[in-house]
């Protein structure tokens, strides 16, 4: 429950304009509590007079947390390789650990996964559990899912992450169900609170308008999925040591009640813009389909990929994979390149982590300049080509 | 075929916005809307429904006032309205939450087709889905681009993965989540409208579905919010000046360290 001290609320809204959910209003020089408080707390935080405070935070289930210990990583691994961001989460794994002062652990699942296990090693595991099987080589949330419930089970991690990609987004939120455990999504930065050893899990919502910080105050593990390009991958050292534990799961565990017919690699396949150091996007300026030719040109002379705002993917220009925004991809490459997109906060809640953004636009107003860093205003079919000149005419230099 | 959808009420992200100046959220005027993925997912349900016979019901944890988005689906088509409400819910993360959706369908009958949005787009998180899912013990499949079937037994459908996407075939019961690919929602017709004004919503309460009161609201939530804040501020921007082929020479000079 959200109280509210009458005492000491002076009426001064702040509450209200923090909440927003429309949960609290100041009514007759005192704060309400509405029907749509979610009890986040951000009023809480806000309020300067020490007016409000949640109650019943106590949480009904309790673990012994003892029991729980090290640091577990999810490595994605699919059609032959390994998802870079597994890489990535090793990096930050082993930071995590190492302030715990406990061992790293990867699992691995899949199918003919060569010397994977070799390279989770190298980039900075300690013990890789290694569950090869050919039922596992297509990706199932109920195999996948009983597997990692299971090897969690048994060994009692403190802490497991994984890639807040589709695979990962889809079946460890059911892991975490099953171990009666929270479960924080896609995440952009993770510590460790030196008092109690806890997990703080930072992540924006609200399309990135607002940043949260999360923990699992009694139950474990304390779960996580973590956005792509976030974290660093350690640098591959050859002469790291680790051991690789084969794990051969029951039957039962490997059966699915559900069958891919078949796996399809999407034109644009290989390009996944979520992995994308360089992206160039085109919008609605470009005014028809052949805009995505002199895009894909300055993709080309960049060495980067394509993607696009909803409204060139509505128009059917290209396929919604490159979509970024609310209800496409969340992208943070180092380099996104803005062209004759407006930046509507459904766009630029999906690019506005990105290192440096470029906004290509003829109209001076547009909202994209707001989050751009290096803005031209201009048309796009006079800016591009010049650019592309340029930019080969530095490569030739 | 009973199918049930589960829609959330969500304030429209476009409202939401920080005030660069003060860093508060200014939320002037901010409407509510049906979460836009469940949209697509009341679509395919009443899709389903015209083909195969059968009945849609939505289904929605919130406020009272989430009442509306069960009327707008029905609007679209949905055949019943049912808002699970209870300040005991309050405070639910996704762990409690989809206890409580679990609940109430259990309250509610049997079903063979459970349909969610990937996500809301309040909390971005994509686990309400899944973890229901669990909890009714179906087999889930999420992100379905495409129904490329649909019949008594069961459906074969694409669901999007990061690198294209995968064919499934599911038989029932089963829960999938939808992304906006799918379909296109279509816009109430006049009958519709007047069926939602006129809808009888059903409302159960923590009590009614039999729900531990240990599970639910923010005691029954394994998470617990610690801190809420602004993003930090991108740095400086820069709008270039000159003519469009001094603009470019100084953008190629600050991209320098990006080109290959
Ligand atoms: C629930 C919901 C979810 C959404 N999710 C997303 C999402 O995930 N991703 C997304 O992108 N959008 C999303 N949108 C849509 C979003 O609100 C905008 O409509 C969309 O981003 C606009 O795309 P745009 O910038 O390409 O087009 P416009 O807004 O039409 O902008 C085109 C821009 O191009 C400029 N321009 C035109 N011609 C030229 C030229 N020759 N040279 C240079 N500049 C030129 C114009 O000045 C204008 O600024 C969502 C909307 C809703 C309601
Ligand atoms: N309170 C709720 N009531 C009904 N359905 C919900 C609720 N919260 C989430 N859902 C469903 O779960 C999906 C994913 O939500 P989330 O996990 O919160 O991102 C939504 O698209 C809805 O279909």
């Amino acid at each position: 429950m959200l109280q509210i001290d009458k005492d000491l609320c002076i009426g001064c809204g702040i509450c209200e304009s923090q909440c927003a959910f429309g949960g609290i209003q100041v009514a007759d020089g005192t704060a309400r509590v509405g029907d749509s408080c979610t009890l986040c707390g951000a009023c809480v935080d806000a309020c300067e007079v020490g007016a409000l405070s949640i109650t019943g935070t106590e949480k009904s289930m309790q673990m012994n947390l003892a029991d729980w210990s090290g640091v577990w990583v999810y490595c994605e691994f699919r059609r032959g390789e390994l998802a870079q961001v597994s890489l990535e989460l090793l990096g930050i794994g082993r930071k995590l650990a190492d302030v715990r002062r406990v061992p790293l652990s990867a699992v691995l699942m899949g199918h003919e996964t060569g010397d994977a296990a070799e390279k989770l090693i190298g980039h900075g595991a300690d013990t890789v559990y290694r569950v090869e099987d050919s039922a596992l080589a297509l990706f199932t949330d109920d195999m996948y899912g009983a597997v990692m419930t299971a090897l969690i089970l048994k060994h009692r991690p403190e802490i497991v992450l994984a890639g807040a990609t589709a695979i990962g987004r889809s079946f460890i939120p059911g892991v975490a169900t099953r171990l009666h455990t929270g479960l924080t999504a896609d995440c952009t930065k993770l510590e460790i609170r030196s008092d109690d050893g806890a997990l703080l899990q930072t992540r924006p919502a609200f399309g990135g308008n607002i940043m949260a910080t999360i923990e699992c105050p009694s139950t474990r593990p304390q779960m996580a999925t973590v956005r792509p390009r976030v974290m660093k991958a350690l640098e591959f050292d050859t002469l790291r040591t680790g051991r690789i534990v084969d794990v051969a799961p029951p039957a039962d565990q490997l059966r699915s009640r559900i069958e891919v017919i078949e796996s399809v690699a999407s034109e644009g396949a290989k390009v996944n813009i979520q992995e994308s150091d360089i992206l160039v996007s085109g919008g609605r300026g470009l005014d028809s389909e052949r805009g995505f030719v002199l895009i894909e040109e300055l993709a080309k002379a960049l060495n980067a990929d394509v993607s696009a705002s909803r409204a060139a993917v509505d128009a059917g220009w290209i396929s919604y994979p490159h979509q970024v925004g609310q209800t496409g991809k969340t992208v943070a490459p180092k380099l996104y390149i803005a062209c004759g997109i407006s930046g509507a906060i459904q766009h630029v809640a999906g690019m506005q982590s990105a290192d440096t953004i470029v906004a290509i636009n003829r109209d001076r107003n547009a909202p994209i300049f707001d989050v751009a860093d290096f803005g031209i205003v201009g048309d796009l079919y006079e800016v591009i080509p010049k650019l592309i000149a340029k930019i080969e005419e530095h490569r030739g230099s | 075929m009973n199918i049930i959808v589960c829609i959330k009420q969500v304030p429209d992200a476009k409202d939401v916005r920080l005030d660069p100046k003060t860093n508060t959220l200014s939320r002037e005027g901010v409407q509510s809307i049906m979460n836009p993925y469940d949209q697509h997912a009341v679509e395919e349900a009443v899709r389903i429904r015209e083909s195969l016979g059968g009945e849609v019901t939505v289904l929605t944890m919130g406020p009272p006032q989430a009442e509306a988005v069960l009327r707008q689906a029905i609007s679209c088509g949905a055949d019943h309205g049912v808002l699970v409400s209870d300040r005991a819910f309050a405070g639910a993360d996704t762990w409690a939450t989809s206890y409580t959706l679990a609940r109430a369908i259990a309250t509610l009958g049997s079903f063979e087709l459970v349909l969610c949005g990937k996500q809301a787009i309040d909390g971005d998180t994509a686990q309400v889905g899944p973890g229901l899912a669990m909890r009714l013990d179906m087999p889930f499949v999420t992100c379905i681009q495409k129904v490329r079937e649909a019949s008594e037994t069961g459906m074969v459908v694409e669901r999007m993965m990061d690198d294209g996407y995968d064919v499934i075939k599911v038989t029932y019961p089963v829960l999938l989540t939808v992304v906006k690919d799918l379909n296109e929602p279509r816009v109430p017709s006049l009958k519709g409208t007047m069926k939602a004004k006129k809808a009888v919503i059903k409302t159960l309460t923590a009590a009614d579905i039999k729900a531990e009161s240990a599970l639910i609201g923010l005691s029954g939530s394994p998470t617990k919010v610690v801190k809420v804040f602004p993003p930090e501020p991108r740095g400086e921007r820069c709008m270039l000046t000159g003519t469009v082929d001094e603009q470019v020479e100084q953008l190629v000079v600050k991209l320098r360290p990006y080109l290959p």
